[in-house]
């Protein structure tokens, strides 16, 4: 997360000499500004609230644990004051010298310490399970992981992909109507990469062979897939409800580890999509960094006309990236019918893919990046349920909004200007 | 270069047409040329709602075995969810085609992708001179009444909606609408009572689609039943998802991942039965429910044990919102000539509203309570049972 802080360490770390009025010394006092704020607002608006908040931390409809893990009983006043301590602490010393390249960790840090104030203090006199909360934190992101990794490789390899969501619908469906047909959850799962794959050489084909506008191609892909999913789903599934009750993955629990109270079963015991993802994240990172093909990648997606000379060929390693990200796009799409909904409905990805593409964005066209973006994106849209089973007093259309505002404060206020690879869509032309 | 603005172009245009197709007014309308016969019989005009709208249904089937009417056309404008959202759009749906079978009458349906279509679709059918148009769903509201204004003379027959001029705060009608209304918090009284005498774990649970009245009074009457469980039983089970005001909503009436979600976290919070109203994203809470291995659900609108059959085993009861009557007994008055605007409001009294049977569950609900709702349903249509949470 500290990408532009490394690339300019002498300046953060040390900004004694520094003119005052630079950017980063600007920057810097945003921060500390920022964090003395949010302690000022964690005690202004959240002390006062007494009495005790309940949190469980155990999956109450199942599961065998060790031993019973007990609820974590907090007093909100004590929480609330501590947080707010420690928030102006780390203020004051951002404000007097700045914490130089670990400045974005103390904030990720403060801010996830303000969450948890802020929850205590909603959980006030009653109680609310964290692990629920967590645990669909890590379900949410699962599509989201898929999508982002997906754009970030197509964009390494220098073609911009916002046609993730449509990489996510056709595989959704492709993977439920197979899924039903064969009756075998693996079979949808790879019905549906190959759904995706086939949106993703579309765009291979429109944006590497014929040049076309690839923020074009790919807001015409979204629309092509989202209606002739819609159509089909109407005149063919709607009639035949056999071919839409596809056989859905289960969870896998982890001999031994699933059983370990609290991290069992937030991570030890979930789907193959779940796993998968993770294991994707690794694989990708591995194969974009570590290959021999992945440098290549990269190397096109820089300098496309440097790689064609040393014999590279532009093309089909674009090719290759292109569809191979839309395979990986399409296990994110089966996920919505193989295991989380089970069935197919129209439009039922409801705009994650841009989502996703946010997600690469702030994550920095990096796998790791993309999948702590991924979380923060899930912990989001996971919270505002979590909050309105304790009734705060928030609008529900707010709590809604929340992963969305968070996606926009993410993207705009912390990850500050991005930088994409250098050719992103601009299509190669051979000489 | 020339080539490629071909390719996109055809791909465009095909994405284009694609899309037409999946938004496309899926008419089906009947060209059954049957000889109209006037039926202006036994149709009393001056009774109070109750009894009109039971008469409707009787001289509504006299009429079918006497004769179809093919120059009545009836035309549905449905919200998003379209007609096969086994929820609000396809109950009403099926109040036409049984006036089709029964009547004679010809339907067509136009189903919204999403609200810019409203207004189009109506006047669509204002141009076909449709006898009847039927709008579904509360969020039509305003176009249906744009539209009613604009063409006093084209009958309107709305589901889910109640005129009310917010300005004047007072209630408004039109000769020209009928607003089918139902109290539906009446029946979701009875489902939160039993709920609330089933659970398990003294936690009950519901979510919406959207904060709207529509909505929102189902989880009323579900908490206000719980409530009275509570209070005659010296009870202490909660209702989560729902205070009166404010609670969980998935924000739309599609994505059923949401409504998984949702539903996963009302479980890890301890609730074991669950009444979703959000039309298709319930089925969400089935997935849930699934996964979890434990716990069960009340459907709404429909009967749920037939509309979401693969649920079978896990759906308690159904908040049953019989829209298909309504509608069909609108046609059938306007089969016979007897078309009025204003009020209709659906209750347990003339069975516009209702709980559907336990089906597999018939066994766990005792005596006692069933004695018990069948005092409450008495109750209720007496008045002496308050069914709003006060909330």
């Amino acid at each position: 997360m500290s990408a532009d802080l490394d690339a300019r360490p002498a300046e953060s770390t040390r900004d004694d000499g520094l003119d005052p009025t630079s950017p980063l010394v600007t920057r810097r006092r945003a921060f500390g500004i920022f964090l003395v704020a949010l302690a000022a607002v964690t005690l202004l608006f959240l002390l006062g609230e007494g009495g005790e908040a309940t949190f469980v931390l155990r999956d109450i409809t199942g599961g065998d644990p060790y031993f019973q893990m007990p609820d974590l009983v907090v007093s909100v006043g004590t929480v609330v004051l501590v947080v707010a301590i420690l928030a102006a602490f780390a203020g004051g010393i951002q404000l007097a010298r700045g914490f130089g390249r670990r400045t974005y960790l103390v904030l990720g840090l403060v801010l996830a310490l303000f969450v948890f104030a802020f929850l205590t203090w909603a959980t006030a006199g009653s109680s609310l399970n964290l692990l629920a909360i967590l645990r669909l934190t890590i379900r949410q992101a699962v599509p989201l992981v898929f999508g982002a990794l997906a754009g970030v490789l197509c964009e390494r390899s220098g073609v911009m992909n916002i046609a993730i969501e449509a990489q996510f619908l056709t595989a959704a469906f492709t993977g439920a109507l197979v899924g039903s047909v064969s009756s075998n959850a693996w079979v949808g799962l790879l019905a549906g990469a190959a759904g995706g794959a086939f949106i993703g050489w579309l765009l291979a084909v429109m944006a590497i062979k014929y040049r076309t506008d690839q923020i074009i191609v790919g807001v015409v892909l979204i629309v092509f897939a989202t209606g002739l999913t819609s159509f089909l789903a109407s005149q063919l599934l709607t009639p035949n409800p056999d071919l839409n009750t596809p056989a859905i993955v289960s969870p896998i629990g982890i001999p031994v580890l699933s059983r370990i109270p609290v991290l069992g079963p937030l991570f030890f015991n979930h789907t193959i999509f779940v796993y998968g993802a993770f294991a994707a994240v690794l694989l990708v990172h591995w194969a974009l960094f570590k290959t021999k093909w992945g440098l290549r990648v990269r190397s096109v997606g820089e300098h496309p006309r440097a790689a064609d000379t040393v014999g590279i060929n532009v093309y089909r390693i674009r090719y290759q990236a292109v569809v191979l990200g839309g395979a990986v796009a399409g296990l994110g799409g089966a996920f919505f019918t193989l295991d989380s909904a089970a069935q197919f409905s129209e439009e039922m990805t409801a705009g994650l893919g841009f989502i996703a593409l946010a997600a690469m964005i702030v994550g920095r066209w990096r796998p790791f990046g993309a999948l702590g973006a991924a979380l923060i994106f899930g912990f989001a849209g996971s919270l505002s349920g979590g909050l309105a089973i304790v009734q705060v007093p928030i609008p529900s259309e707010f709590l809604l909004m929340a992963p969305y505002l968070v996606t926009i404060v993410v993207v705009a206020g912390l990850v500050g200007r991005p930088r994409p690879p250098a050719a992103d869509g601009v299509p190669y032309v051979k000489e | 270069m020339r080539k490629h603005y071909r390719w996109g172009a055809m791909l465009a245009a095909s994405a284009l047409v694609i899309t037409a197709c999946g938004d496309a007014p899926e008419e089906t309308s009947t060209e059954e040329e049957t000889t109209a016969e006037a039926t202006e019989s036994a149709m009393p005009t001056e009774s109070d709602m109750a009894t009109e709208s039971a008469m409707a249904t009787e001289s509504g089937s006299e009429t079918a075995t006497a004769a179809g009417d093919a120059d009545y056309s009836a035309c549905m404008v449905t919200d998003t969810g379209g007609v096969d959202d086994r929820s609000f759009n396809q109950t009403s749906y099926e109040g036409m085609q049984r006036a089709e079978e029964e009547l004679g009458v010809s339907i067509s349906v136009l189903e919204s992708q999403s609200a810019a279509d409203f207004e189009p679709n109506i006047n669509e059918f204002i141009d076909q001179d449709c006898d009847l148009i039927v709008t579904v769903g509360f969020l039509l509201g305003e176009a249906t009444a744009a539209a009613a204004e604009a063409n006093p003379d084209q009958n309107f027959a709305i589901v889910d909606f109640d005129f009310f001029d917010a300005e004047a705060g007072e209630d408004i009608t039109f000769d020209n609408v009928r607003e089918l209304t139902f109290a539906t918090d009446q029946a979701a009284f009875l489902a939160g009572y039993v709920a609330a005498d089933q659970t398990e774990t003294n936690a009950i649970g519901t979510y919406g689609g959207l904060n709207i009245p529509t909505v929102s009074i189902f989880m009323d009457g579900y908490l206000a039943g719980a409530n009275y469980y509570n209070e005659q039983n010296d009870a202490n089970v909660e209702v989560l998802g729902w205070d009166g005001a404010e609670g969980q909503f998935t924000g739309d009436f599609e994505d059923q991942t949401k409504g998984r979600n949702i539903t996963e976290q009302l479980l890890q919070n301890g609730a074991d039965i669950i009444m979703p109203v959000a039309g298709p994203v319930g089925q969400g809470t089935g997935a849930a429910l699934r996964a979890a291995g434990t716990g069960k659900m009340i459907w709404v609108d429909t009967d749920g044990y037939e509309s979401v059959a693969q649920f079978q085993d896990l759906i308690l009861t159904s908040v049953m919102k019989n829209m298909n009557v309504a509608v069909y007994d609108t046609i059938a008055a306007g089969v016979d000539g007897s078309f009025e605007g204003g009020l209709y409001t659906g209750t347990l009294e003339n069975e516009g509203v209702a709980i559907a049977p336990f089906h597999d569950f018939e066994g766990d609900v005792s005596e006692e309570t069933l004695t018990a709702l069948d005092e409450i349903r008495q109750g209720i249509i007496d008045g002496e049972i308050e069914v709003t949470s006060g909330g």
